[in-house]
């Protein structure tokens, strides 16, 4: 019992000293998983605006496809693009194997179906009368877009949040094709694992602690500014 | 000039028939009522008008451009944010410049009897007053067809003297399902009366 709390305390004065090993790890997991959950975003809200808005040929498979995808193992994920980015790999002539890019891009493969679900949910869920109105009071396709964006926008941001809450968490990839190299690649959680292995118990509580704080700050930061927000109008 | 005009007009949804229609010729000016009992599919014609239903089979022909033709649903649906902004929605999608843009909103709520929701959030208004906002926002692009759906329904006196004062004024082409006694005397010029399939059939 004791050494839990003796590695609290050396936790708490990691975070409160500023550790430069945390500050880097840290920095780097925001880093990454901000970049990966914005391009999940870019390319993932379009998609599912269109499954939302169209039905075509494929439309259920392509939906069900982005479903299953909800719970990928991200070891799995890593493994599939160290594959890819590995020398005999179709992306190894990139060599962007055990660099943080090669974190994105398989961080962007797993925030991908979080926001195309998750955004189909919230707009596939509006109102029939929000595009009804819209277009009956001469709404161009960009207005509508931006219109459904905004009256779905709950939604939206908890898929976003979801997404980065499981980006910055993930260990598989990060492990995989980031390799966890000091200086360059390494993360949050898997600076935690490789302090933990190493026996640096503290260390590792250090970090998993900041990792916990990253996954449900934002959460509260979003709630808190929404309440903000709210109270102003 | 003729704005809509419909030829044996029929809508169904799974298989079963919703909607038969007479045939109509909706010339510009004209007010129109629409009567008939419930699920007698008033508000579906009023979709097909809007262009907003499937038709099968059977024609409609418009006579003016779809951005023209506006809807008010009987509950209707106000966007997230201010009052201001979803009465200015349809002249900022016509790119009405800001200024102009508030004052003819502030002008039409005010002729609704509602200038003291000029500054509100569309959160907390009442089942009256967001059919007034509706109603702004809909008159503000000053369609060549305005569609209204029961619009005196769930409105205290106050609110009726006001809509169907405003309604009274109109020059817009209208098609409005409600029952006559509610709407100003004289507004409506002819009605149709909607019978469900099953009854005709």
């Amino acid at each position: 019992m004791d050494f839990l709390v003796e590695g609290l305390r050396e936790a708490v004065r990691l975070v409160a000293s500023g550790d430069e090993q945390v500050l880097d790890a840290t920095g780097r997991t925001l880093a990454i998983s901000l970049s990966a959950v914005l391009l999940a975003v870019l390319l993932g809200l379009p998609i599912a605006a269109c499954l939302a808005r169209r039905t075509f040929v494929g439309h259920r498979l392509l939906l069900i496809l982005f479903r299953s995808l909800l719970g990928v193992p991200t070891v799995f994920l890593g493994l599939i693009c160290f594959g890819m980015f590995s020398r005999r790999g179709p992306l190894g002539p990139l060599d962007l194997l055990y660099t943080p890019s090669a974190i994105v891009f398989g961080e962007t493969l797993l925030a991908l179906p979080i926001v195309v679900a998750l955004a189909h949910g919230a707009l596939a869920s509006l109102d029939p009368r929000i595009p009804e109105t819209a277009r009956t009071l001469g709404a161009g396709p960009l207005r509508r877009l931006l219109t459904y964006l905004s009256e779905a926008r709950t939604g939206l941001i908890l898929a976003v949040l979801t997404a980065f809450a499981r980006c910055s968490t993930e260990l598989g990839i990060a492990m995989m094709v980031g390799g966890n190299l000091k200086d360059r690649t390494r993360t949050l959680a898997t600076a935690t694992a490789l302090e933990t292995s190493k026996g640096e118990f503290a260390v590792g509580l250090a970090m998993g602690g900041l990792l916990l704080l990253l996954a449900t700050g934002m959460t509260l930061l979003v709630a808190v500014l929404g309440k903000e927000k709210r109270s102003e109008t | 000039m003729t704005i809509v005009s419909t030829h044996n007009l029929s809508v169904s949804r799974n298989n079963s028939p919703i909607l038969k229609a007479p045939d109509l010729e909706i010339s510009a000016g004209d007010r129109i009522g629409i009567a008939g009992g419930n699920g007698s599919g008033k508000t579906t014609l009023l979709r097909v008008l809007a262009g907003l239903e499937p038709v099968t089979p059977g024609q409609v022909r418009f006579g003016c451009a779809a951005r023209e033709i506006t809807l008010v649903h009987q509950q209707p649906w106000l966007f997230r944010g201010s009052v201001l902004a979803n009465v200015e929605y349809g002249l900022a999608a016509r790119r009405v410049g800001r200024t102009e843009r508030r004052r003819q909103a502030t002008a039409w709520l005010e002729q609704l009897g509602g200038s003291y929701l000029l500054g509100r959030d569309v959160q907390g208004l009442s089942a009256g007053e967001r059919r007034r906002v509706a109603l702004a926002r809909a008159l503000a692009i000053e369609p060549g067809l305005l569609l209204l759906d029961e619009p005196l329904a769930e409105i205290d006196e106050a609110g009726v003297e006001a809509i169907g004062g405003v309604l009274a004024r109109l020059e817009n082409t209208a098609v409005v399902i409600a029952s006559p006694v509610e709407l100003p005397e004289g507004f409506v010029e002819r009605s149709i009366e909607v019978v469900a399939p099953r009854d005709s059939a």
